[in-house]
């Protein structure tokens, strides 16, 4: 039985006793795999120059195709960045079009099923609907799942964590066999840049508790316990200032990139020179350096740069 | 088409009608456009007139029209338009099928105290409060009854099936929160929907015509029906049939006579009546056939009826003066100190349009789709029992969103474009520098911040590398983003304080953004 259908005969059972007791020790078990990471021809592949779907189509190329991530009957959760009711030109939201493009090469690989969601921060029916993301999800077949119910997430303990002990998480997290974090690129008040680990701030429950207990450890923590299989960060159009809402569409500059990593410290440390800051400034990304979750010294690494 | 065929053609009419406005305060998904709620409700007397006090529109068209059928016909609108009138039909029903045929016995209206009360509504109304329609409205009663009672059953509903189907790994029902309901005002609706179905259960439509004030309104101008309801004296062959089938028991059978101010235009009676012993006459000969027997006592009732209920206004007049405004005492502890009015909603104008225009309907709590409109209890103070407010702990409004502003069938809120909405203050943002994170615990946070849709918070350089919250008030709009977000516990460390009358927030300056020529060709790793 493997992680996938003991979820899900978990779930049938629980959706009538109402209990997701089981679920938090079985995410633990199977968190933190660095399996992808041995296998890929790159440490961080940079892509330049073209549409954000195309850019994915030869990103993804040159790790050898979705099929690496991606076996014959899983499933996958794709977590794009849906946290604002704004319309794709605010560059608050992940590119529709990227999110399209990277399930369409999920069921290429021959995924079961993909499931999209987020845990937004504006209303979630006008975040899914105004960002694009939900006609662009359902368009090329995956579920759109809503995340705005506690109900949807369960009990986890994150082992280690020095600010962050446990957290609800996503049951499509928790169930999926693999998980592609897709966040896009921008400024951000608290967290200074809001990338790939600031993403996964969105499969958790309860954001109130990381804000008021150190905000980088959290993110930092959570990083350590549930790597993504993959990371792809959406640099296509990026909000420079006044983020991660934004302000106006004034706010944002083209930027025509994206970068893919199985990496989350590699690739935030790339986005973060990206954005043109430096690392340093960014906490939360030492914080998980520091932990071995991954690796900032880009000097050191396989980079893979194409332009489109 | 006969007389006869018109109780058909009621019923046909007012479980149309029942049926759409049940489904406007059931409508999980949001699927009916404000306009064609707007039109409908344009329709529902008491809250077109409201919303005729504010502006003209297609909601004035529907009040006239009410008027002008009444002034006409009668009382129709009771038996036709009314969703109230309908429940109670339906409980009628109900209790004729449990008790046996209901026979009903004639009785005399209580004119004192249905025309006390609406000269109680007007004496409040024009002193500023709805008090009495906030309780007694039937639109609005029937509203927090749907919305209050009815909905959250099926959102239960819902949910349940929602669980059901995750487990079959299908997310096509979500989940939708069911917030934790205002005690005072689930508990009021539901003294009212028992009384109510009491009422109906024992004596028909006495609601109706006894504290409904859009009832004692109709029936005041009814008296004046062109055309009214008569028993032919020469073809009624007093078998007493109309009497036992008249809800509003207003037919003295062995009299040959008709309180016509008091009939809700059923048409039970002419359905009932086996030969043609009821007919149409005019307004002279029903006068003659109708007429009381003791009018003079009738007036001297209602003279002694319209003291007493002044006597009532006064006092409750005073009441609501010493209350002076919001009831402090009955805020939460969880709010700060200083936050004492709720903050009102968009197109509301402020407090002070809002409370005296407001019925109490919450067909704006219905549709709100972050559901931070809730219904309050006494925070407006007695005069604004059950009003809806603005409540930033369960939700923010969402910037260019104006559901409400365009749904609310009394003028309470007027519509607003996204546009105007934008630059609406409803209120202030607040902050208290000592209970915030950043200050307290030397960490990083600026949640509010981050959900500032026109970063009136901004985060600005604090020690050790942090960043502190800041306010441009100027550009405030009073979302309550900033509030949600706040994770402080209990109080939080930054909040809305109401404006009492609603002001213009300046738009946010936007900059022009230079980008660099060497973002676009190199990576800089």
């Amino acid at each position: 039985m493997n992680r996938r259908t003991f979820f899900k005969s978990g779930l049938s059972a629980s959706a009538i006793t109402g209990s997701y007791l089981l679920f938090g020790k079985e995410g633990v078990a199977l968190s933190g795999s660095a399996f992808f990471s041995d296998i890929v021809p790159h440490d961080l592949v940079a892509v330049r120059g073209g549409e954000a779907d195309l850019m994915f189509d030869r990103g993804i190329d040159a790790l050898g195709g979705m099929k690496t991530f991606v076996r014959k009957g899983e499933t996958v959760a794709v977590k794009p960045n849906i946290g604002w009711d704004v319309s794709p030109e605010r560059a608050g939201n992940t590119n529709p079009g990227l999110v399209r493009r990277i399930i369409e090469h999920c069921f290429d690989a021959g995924a079961k099923q993909v499931y999209v969601f987020d845990h937004t921060c504006d209303n979630w029916q006008g975040c899914y609907s105004r960002s694009g993301i939900e006609r662009a999800a359902k368009d090329a077949g995956a579920k759109v799942v809503p995340g705005d119910s506690e109900s949807y997430y369960q009990s986890v303990s994150i082992p280690g964590g020095r600010s962050l002990s446990e957290a609800k998480e996503h049951e499509i997290i928790l169930g999926a066999d693999v998980f592609i974090n897709v966040p896009v690129l921008k400024s951000h008040s608290g967290a200074r840049l809001t990338i790939a680990m600031k993403n996964l701030m969105g499969v958790v429950w309860d954001r109130g508790f990381w804000h008021s207990n150190d905000l980088h450890q959290c993110i930092a923590d959570f990083a350590a316990y549930r790597k993504p299989d993959l990371n792809v960060v959406d640099a296509y159009a990026v909000m420079k200032r006044n983020g991660p809402r934004g302000v106006s569409v004034k706010d944002v500059v083209t930027m025509k990139a994206q970068l893919i990593s199985t990496d989350i410290v590699a690739v935030d440390t790339a986005a973060v020179k990206l954005f043109g800051s430096e690392p340093e400034a960014v906490r939360y990304i030492h914080l998980a350096a520091d932990r071995n979750v991954g690796r900032m010294d880009l000097e050191n690494l396989k980079i893979k740069k194409i332009a489109v | 088409m006969e007389l006869k065929d018109l109780k058909r053609v009621r019923i046909v009419v007012s479980i149309l009608v029942f049926v759409v406005v049940t489904y406007l305060f059931l409508d999980l998904g949001n699927t009916v456009s404000p306009r064609l709620s707007s039109a409908v409700l344009a329709f529902q007397l008491l809250p077109a007139l409201t919303k005729t006090l504010v502006s003209l529109g297609l909601w004035s068209i529907g009040a006239v029209a009410i008027l002008a059928i009444t002034l006409f016909v009668g009382r129709v609108y009771c038996s036709f338009l009314c969703p109230l009138g309908t429940l109670q039909d339906l409980v009628i029903h109900i209790a004729g099928r449990i008790r046996g045929r209901r026979k009903f016995r004639y009785s005399r209206p209580e004119y004192a105290l249905q025309y006390g009360i609406l000269v109680i509504t007007l004496l409040l109304f024009a002193a500023g409060s709805l008090f009495l329609l906030n309780i007694l409205e039937p639109f609005s009663l029937f509203g927090r009854i749907m919305q209050g009672i009815v909905r959250p059953i099926i959102i239960a509903g819902n949910n349940l099936v929602g669980l059901l189907l995750r487990g079959l790994d299908s997310y096509a029902v979500y989940t939708i929160p069911l917030h934790a309901p205002a005690v005072g005002v689930l508990g009021s609706t539901i003294v009212l929907l028992l009384a109510l179905g009491y009422l109906s259960y024992y004596h028909g439509r006495l609601f109706c015509n006894s504290l409904c004030p859009a009832g004692a309104l109709l029936s005041l101008v009814s008296r004046f029906s062109l055309f009214q309801i008569v028993v032919d004296r020469e073809t009624c062959t007093e078998c007493g049939l109309c009497e036992k089938v008249c809800k509003a028991r207003c037919i003295e059978s062995k009299q040959k006579r008709i309180d016509y101010a008091a009939c809700i235009g059923c048409f039970n009676c002419l359905d009932a009546c086996p030969t043609i012993g009821l007919k149409f006459a005019g307004l002279k000969v029903a006068r003659e056939y109708n007429h009381l027997p003791t009018q003079e006592t009738g007036r001297r009732r209602f003279i002694a009826g319209s003291a007493l209920a002044l006597g009532g206004a006064i006092r409750t007049g005073k009441d609501s003066a010493s209350a002076g405004g919001p009831d402090s005492s009955s805020l939460d502890a969880r709010l700060a100190p200083r936050q004492l009015t709720p903050v009102t909603p968009p197109g509301s104008r402020g407090v002070a349009h809002f409370t005296t225009r407001c019925t109490a309907c919450h067909l704006c709590v219905t549709v709100c789709p972050t559901q931070v409109l809730r219904p309050a209890f006494l925070e407006y103070g007695v005069v604004g029992l059950f009003q809806p407010k603005m409540d930033y702990w369960t939700a923010y409004c969402t910037y260019d969103c104006v559901i409400c502003t365009t749904t609310c069938p009394t003028g309470a809120l007027m519509p607003l474009t996204p546009d105007e909405k934008k630059r609406v203050q409803l209120g202030k943002a607040h902050f208290v520098k000592d209970d915030c994170i950043v200050v307290d615990k030397k960490t990083d946070c600026t949640a509010c911040s981050e959900h500032c849709p026109t970063k009136a918070v901004k985060a600005v350089p604090y020690e050790k590398n942090l960043r502190l919250p800041e306010l441009n008030n100027d550009i405030c709009i009073g979302c309550g983003a900033c509030e949600k977000a706040c994770p402080t516990k209990p109080r939080k460390a930054i909040y809305v304080e109401a404006n009492p009358v609603h002001l213009q927030a300046k738009l946010p300056e936007v900059k022009e953004l230079e980008q660099k020529e060497e973002e676009l060709k190199e990576f800089p790793f």
